[in-house]
């Protein structure tokens, strides 16, 4: 089974990595691969509650690196979705508790058990992100359309590229159409004409997100904008040509949501 | 694979390519002493990383596993990565090309000519001009003694003539940088200004940075007169 690591990063905070993370990977495994999330961010940790298995760890990465267990038994096995697999990162550690090398060890095993591993980075290009990346094939490179986020991305790609992660694909997360319209934002093409990446996924503003990510209620399992859009972005993740969501229309939000518009609630 | 290229006055430069992974850069190195350990002894080399990012275990490994034992003077460490420099001037490495091959008049030094654009924390710094022929994007600096043309968008950092030659010129397709250095002087540029996002070419002119539009050629539409 060819397995393929991808690190999740965007060199900001906030812009929306652990939640691409967990809706990403939850898409993929709906669609049947087997999938492991790996929240890279040691001290900081957040993915295991955006996909609602907060109270199901014991233990962590840091426990498996320090051999206090084995790898298999800090994974947890999401009883919602099939395929889908999280391992939880330590929150009373520091970045210093991992090294590059250990988390190359770590994907290596990883490889062997799931088609995709999906890897949480830390915000910063300190050596959380390096540690995050060290194993990685691939990246998935956040950003919302602000400026602040576009350079740090900027930067990112070019720590990305030396590492020598190929592809390195963008998500433009957050986007506002009317606002966009009243150039008050930065449109997509304005992004990526300064990052000069591959685009793999827009992401709109979606109210849907927050409470997803309050409740531990992955997005996936509901009809919103945004969950059609990280579907989107895993289905172009496995190699399927899926054109890019108008996000005027509104698409992906389902028959309930069409009546509450036509009804005006 | 890493290149060894004949400069000017017997210096020799290695390129060391940035899609070559950070683990096969020992056996690279290694292939570079096997085939040049007769010309390398005493030479005087300029070790060119591009923009890959030293960090200082690979700077250590590199000192230890090619540049002692090969016997090389090396004249400078060369990387676009602004973190990377920082470590390599704390360590007392020289990170500028040597000057001893560059003639005192910057305008006669080699130009620098990068075919590629520079994202944010990349930094380029060169006794003598630079030419960009993508963007300086928000946040990477390009320094040069001599002049500076960016064929791209300017977004970034640039200061020409930075050794104090006001007589340096900054070219740039498409002005989009808040601020512009020219030997001591500094100028700066509001988003709403006419220049935005014009060709322009920066100098200085009494005591002062100036900006003037690109000439404009007959055949140009869409732009307004240059007054």
């Amino acid at each position: 089974m060819a397995s393929r690591v991808i690190v999740v990063t965007s060199g900001k905070g906030g812009v929306g990595k652990t939640t691409t993370t967990a809706n990403v990977a939850a898409a993929l495994a709906e669609m049947g691969s087997k999938v492991v999330a790996v929240d890279g961010d040691v001290g900081l940790r957040n993915l295991d509650v955006v996909m609602g298995l907060e109270n199901r760890i014991v233990y962590t990465l840091v426990d498996a690196i320090d051999g206090h267990c084995r790898l298999s038994q800090a994974v947890i096995r999401d009883k919602r979705v099939d395929n889908l697999f999280m391992i939880p990162t330590a929150q009373s550690k520091t970045k210093d508790a991992v090294t590059p090398q250990q988390m190359i060890d770590v994907c290596d095993e990883l490889r062997n058990d799931y088609e995709y591993v999906l890897i949480d980075c830390p915000a910063g290009i300190e050596a959380g992100f390096k540690n995050a990346a060290a194993g990685a094939d691939e990246a998935l490179v956040v950003t919302t359309p602000e400026v602040s986020a576009v350079r740090d991305a900027d930067r990112i790609i070019g720590l990305l590229e030396s590492m020598d992660k190929s592809p390195i694909r963008l998500i433009v997360n957050r986007i506002r159409s009317d606002m966009v319209k009243r150039g008050d934002m930065l449109g997509v093409s304005d992004v990526l004409d300064v990052l000069a990446i591959d685009l793999i996924g827009i992401v709109p503003d979606d109210e849907a997100v927050i409470t997803s990510a309050n409740s531990g209620v992955l997005l996936t399992s509901q009809a919103s904008q945004a969950s059609h859009a990280f579907r989107n972005i895993a289905s172009r993740i496995a190699g399927v040509d899926v054109p890019f969501m108008n996000l005027d229309s509104r698409e992906g939000i389902g028959i309930f949501g069409k009546i509450k518009t036509i009804f005006g609630f | 694979m890493i290149k060894l290229k004949g400069m000017a006055d017997s210096v020799l430069r290695c390129v060391i390519p940035e899609e070559l992974p950070p683990s096969g850069l020992g056996e690279a190195f290694m292939d570079v002493m096997n085939k040049g350990r007769r010309i390398l002894p005493g030479a005087r080399l300029i070790l060119d990383f591009g923009a890959r990012p030293l960090p200082e275990p690979l700077i250590g490994s590199i000192l230890s596993d090619f540049v002692w034992p090969s016997g090389v003077h090396v004249l400078a460490w060369v990387t676009y990565d602004a973190g990377s420099q920082e470590t390599l001037k704390r360590a007392g490495l020289p990170v500028s090309e040597p000057s001893a091959s560059i003639p005192d008049n910057a305008r006669s030094a080699p130009a620098l000519v990068l075919h590629r654009s520079l994202r944010s924390g990349q930094r380029v710094e060169h006794r003598g001009d630079v030419v960009i022929t993508g963007h300086v994007n928000g946040g990477a600096e390009v320094m040069a003694s001599g002049n500076i043309t960016a064929l791209g968008r300017l977004k970034g950092l640039v200061h020409a003539g930075y050794e104090g030659n006001e007589r340096a010129v900054v070219v740039a397709r498409s002005m989009e940088a808040l601020q512009v250095r020219i030997g001591g002087k500094i100028g700066s540029l509001d988003r709403g200004s006419q220049c935005w996002g014009r060709g322009v070419i920066i100098s200085v002119a009494d005591d002062r940075i100036q900006i003037d539009y690109w000439p404009q050629l007959k055949n140009e539409t869409g732009w307004g007169n240059a007054d």
